[in-house]
């Protein structure tokens, strides 16, 4: 609760666009530059931002640590049932079962749109659960 | 027994890499002669997997394995991460 009232209401306006920045990125991946990797650190980037804004307390209301965790370990499970999924429907493991579309549609990807929203989901709870740890057991802001 | 096990294991890799460099020593990376896989990737990479992303259709598409084990070693450093601070106290 240190920063100053300029720090915490930019931040606070800010935070929404990077978030929004992040799902872009991760839902877009495979038609522009990004992916779920980089999508999902700008996704942890907006949540350190707010723990260094507002401190770790506030943030720590509405991103719980039991969630973050959680959400990374169920990003890692999606990604291996997806791929034991690709061996149920008779293609190899990790194959693509869904139907391609045209190439430009969001859905032309198949299998790539969820891959890359458990992979971003995965690293923005991975970003933020090392800053979290971080900063609970070695300091505080 | 066991101590014997392990320097014939640590024997057995070393050898193993040695031959992994002396047979590769022959090929020529980058030698346009040898670009068969990346021609492949560009010409075949839109109609085997849909993306106009290249860069995603190959780490996605043809080498989602390796995605695969690059998400479970960020899972393992953020494991070892939290492990290691927590410990502490």
């Amino acid at each position: 609760m240190g920063s100053s009232k300029i720090i915490r209401t930019i931040a606070q306006k800010l935070f929404p666009f990077i978030m929004l920045f992040g799902f872009y990125l991760i839902s877009n991946g495979h038609l522009s530059p990004g992916g779920g990797f980089q999508g999902g650190v700008v996704l942890g980037t907006a949540i350190i931002l707010l723990a260094l804004s507002h401190g770790i307390e506030q943030t720590e209301k509405i991103f719980k640590s039991r969630w973050l965790n959680m959400l990374e370990k169920l990003g890692i499970l999606t990604l291996i049932f997806l791929g034991f999924l690709g061996i149920f429907f008779g293609y190899s493991f990790l194959g693509n079962f869904l139907p391609l579309g045209r190439p430009g549609q969001i859905t032309s990807g198949g299998l790539m749109l969820p891959f890359n929203i458990a992979i971003g989901i995965k690293v923005a709870a991975g970003v933020s659960a090392i800053f979290y740890a971080l900063i609970k057991y070695r300091g505080e802001i | 027994m066991f101590k014997e096990m392990k320097k014939v294991f640590f024997i057995i890799i070393i050898l193993a890499m040695a031959i992994l460099f002396i047979l590769s020593a022959d090929i020529e990376y980058g030698n346009p002669k040898n670009l068969d896989a990346a021609n492949y990737y560009i010409e075949q990479g839109l109609y085997d997997t849909g993306a106009i992303n290249l860069v995603a259709s190959i780490y996605l598409g043809y080498r989602a394995y390796d995605t695969l084990i690059e998400t479970i070693v960020l899972f393992v450093a953020v494991a070892g991460v939290v492990f290691c601070l927590r410990g502490k106290r």
